[in-house]
């Protein structure tokens, strides 16, 4: 009897814990569907006739096209590079004597104390020397500083966590030490490095600052996103809503392909 | 196939050496334990053979090549670790076959060459699975098939049964064996467990802070240890040692300590002087309960008996100190009583209170 108890309470806890985690995101997906009538009553509305418009006008809209497609490009190469560079950097690190690590290490975490702020004015001025102010490539080259770093800073860890006996054994195996790296670290740490990845794209996917201080023209998703919010008296809420919608679609279609990529990775039998 | 040759190899971490002038010869087909305490460098000594370890100093050869510089992929050894060290991510088909796949040995050939080292060692019916759903022993076995698989010229275990229990250990050690008799492969065998030294191996060389204290046959260990520290280390239970006092008596040297009384022939060991302290070593399985006029008997009062089945170890109480026995007779005896005991002359170690070595002459 008292096991029923303490196993009903325990369930209705988990139950609202998990409503108070998802209304808001359900919520925001509803509204997305609403009319700007539905949204904006004294009663919240659970029966309604749902509508494409929001989502319309999101997709018609050419700033909010364009800044899916920058949001897009700028981080999905920053990302991608960030981790051509970073991974194979943690790898060395992880293998280095301890001494050079954790000052090599601290100096990449350093990169991360900057308040952007700090950097994005000194930014600007050299960007427009260069000639790349306002383009998608000096967002990139801005982004890869805090890619390569947070990717080298979280792989790390996942490098020094792989036995050390094993790189040893492949070594015995005649293996060189790229070999070793690609065939048998990146591998057995690729469940880790995944998170790492993944925290690394969201970062950068909801990066405002810097994108607003250097490419405001050539905006990014949160910088579009932003703008709409501070259209006027009149908010658009089912717009905002479908605009929540599509900006968090992306990382969740970049973790799940990753996630099928490591499952793959790690998956038994041969060949 | 190869015999190893090392010389005045040394080994420093930045100002720590750890290993200095070692020198050692290896011939061909032969089983080597590496054995000492931890942290006596006979892992480091290995880890250099093997190519995993810079060689601060001096040079190895394997199968009269120089391989001081070489890769480890290179020098044509094989390793199993302690930790087994097996590819998670690979099954244990692809474990066994990475290396020969590695050197683009045909598939066919790989499979052929697979089967029969699974075969050798029992692990047919596993070859699909991952080395997470096997047991320890069945990774063990795995390590071996994929270090057999390449005819290395040498085969390296660096304490390889360490991380198994006591039954499986001894079952693993007598295959390693009986594989050793079989492909006859030159072997290394690091291990910090003495009886598992003295059972598997042709020769052991004892290790002691970075240099070789010893090395022999088993039996030459056990029966004529160099150093008390040699003679500490092998056995068990461990050597009782007394300090005792020397007085020549012409063809015998007398040795007394309190009621201790023995004799040993003069002739056997370097001249000693009357008074000097020597520190004697006897082993409890070298002494047997006796009668009372028994040549070099001990008589003190029984402490505990402990039952091992076909023998039992008895420590015994002789003026205030234990002195422990293994003797089949133990049955009869039982704490509290009188008890007398007798070690054969040629049994009885002699180590220097300065040196600590040993005083016997060299047969």
């Amino acid at each position: 009897m008292g096991r029923l108890i303490s196993r009903t309470l325990s369930r209705t806890l988990l139950a609202l814990l998990l409503l108070v985690a998802l209304a808001p995101i359900l919520w925001t997906i509803l509204s997305a569907f609403k009319k700007l009538r539905d949204i904006v009553t004294p009663v919240p509305k659970f029966v309604f006739t749902p509508t494409l418009e929001n989502f319309a006008t999101i997709l018609l809209n050419p700033s909010i096209r364009d800044g899916l497609y920058n949001s897009v490009v700028v981080v999905g190469v920053s990302v991608f590079v960030g981790a051509l560079l970073g991974v194979p950097a943690a790898f060395g690190l992880a293998r280095l004597p301890a001494r050079a690590k954790g000052e090599m290490q601290f100096f990449v975490l350093s990169l991360r104390f900057m308040p952007p702020v700090a950097i994005a004015i000194p930014f600007i001025v050299i960007y427009l020397d260069l000639g790349i102010y306002d383009t998608l490539l000096g967002l990139i080259l801005v982004y890869l500083v805090t890619t390569v770093s947070t990717v080298i800073w979280l792989s790390v860890p996942a490098f020094e966590r792989v036995p050390r006996e094993i790189e040893e054994a492949a070594a015995m195996e005649g293996c060189s030490l790229g070999e070793i790296f690609l065939r048998f670290s990146l591998p057995i740490a690729a469940p880790s490095l995944f998170g790492a990845l993944v925290f690394t794209f969201v970062l950068v996917w909801n990066e405002l600052l810097l994108a607003l201080t250097l490419a405001a023209e050539n905006g990014t998703l949160p910088v579009v996103a932003a703008s709409i919010t501070s259209l006027g008296k009149e908010v658009p809420w089912g717009v905002i809503n479908a605009a929540t919608v599509i900006l968090v679609l992306p990382p969740l279609v970049f973790i799940g392909l990753l996630m099928g990529f490591i499952n793959r990775m790690v998956a038994p039998g041969r060949k | 196939m190869a015999n190893i040759k090392c010389t005045n190899i040394r080994k420093s971490y930045g100002s720590v050496t750890v290993i200095e002038d070692l020198n050692l010869d290896i011939p061909d087909h032969e089983f080597v334990v590496f054995l000492g305490p931890s942290g006596c460098g006979k892992s480091t000594m290995l880890r250099m053979i093997a190519g995993l370890e810079e060689i601060s100093g001096g040079t190895v050869e394997i199968g009269e090549r120089d391989v001081t510089r070489l890769p480890p992929g290179a020098r044509g050894v094989a390793m199993v670790f302690q930790s087994y060290a097996l590819y998670p991510h690979m099954s244990v088909y692809d474990n066994i076959a990475f290396g020969l796949r590695r050197q683009k040995v045909a598939e066919t050939e790989i499979a052929a060459r697979v089967k029969q080292v699974s075969g050798l060692l029992g692990l047919e019916q596993l070859l699909e699975r991952k080395p997470r759903n096997l047991s320890g022993g069945q990774q063990q076995r795995v390590a071996m098939a994929r270090a057999m698989i390449k005819t290395p010229k040498l085969f390296l275990f660096d304490e390889p049964l360490s991380n198994l229990d006591a039954k499986l250990r001894e079952k693993l050690r007598t295959e390693i064996r009986r594989i050793h008799l079989d492909l006859k492969t030159t072997t290394i065998f690091v291990t910090h467990d003495q009886l598992e030294a003295m059972t598997i191996a042709d020769r052991i060389v004892l290790m002691k802070a970075g240099a070789i204290e010893q090395q022999g046959t088993p039996s030459e260990i056990f029966d004529r240890p160099a150093t008390r520290f040699v003679a500490d280390f092998i056995g068990s239970p461990a050597m009782n040692f007394r300090d005792c006092t020397v007085a020549n008596r012409g063809e015998v040297v007398e040795l007394s300590s309190g009621s201790l009384h023995l004799e040993v022939p003069a002739a056997d060991f370097e001249p000693l002087a009357d008074g000097t302290i020597v520190e004697v070593g006897l082993r409890p399985s070298k002494m047997d309960v006796a009668g009372d006029g028994a040549h070099n008997a001990i008589t003190g009062r029984v402490v505990l008996v402990e039952n091992m089945g076909s023998e039992g170890q008895v420590v015994v109480d002789v003026d205030g100190r234990d002195m422990s026995l293994v003797t089949k007779a133990f049955r009869s005896l039982s704490s509290g009583s009188p008890v007398t005991f007798a070690i054969d002359a040629d049994s009885i170690h002699l180590f220097s209170k300065r040196t600590g070595r040993s005083l016997r002459k060299a047969a």
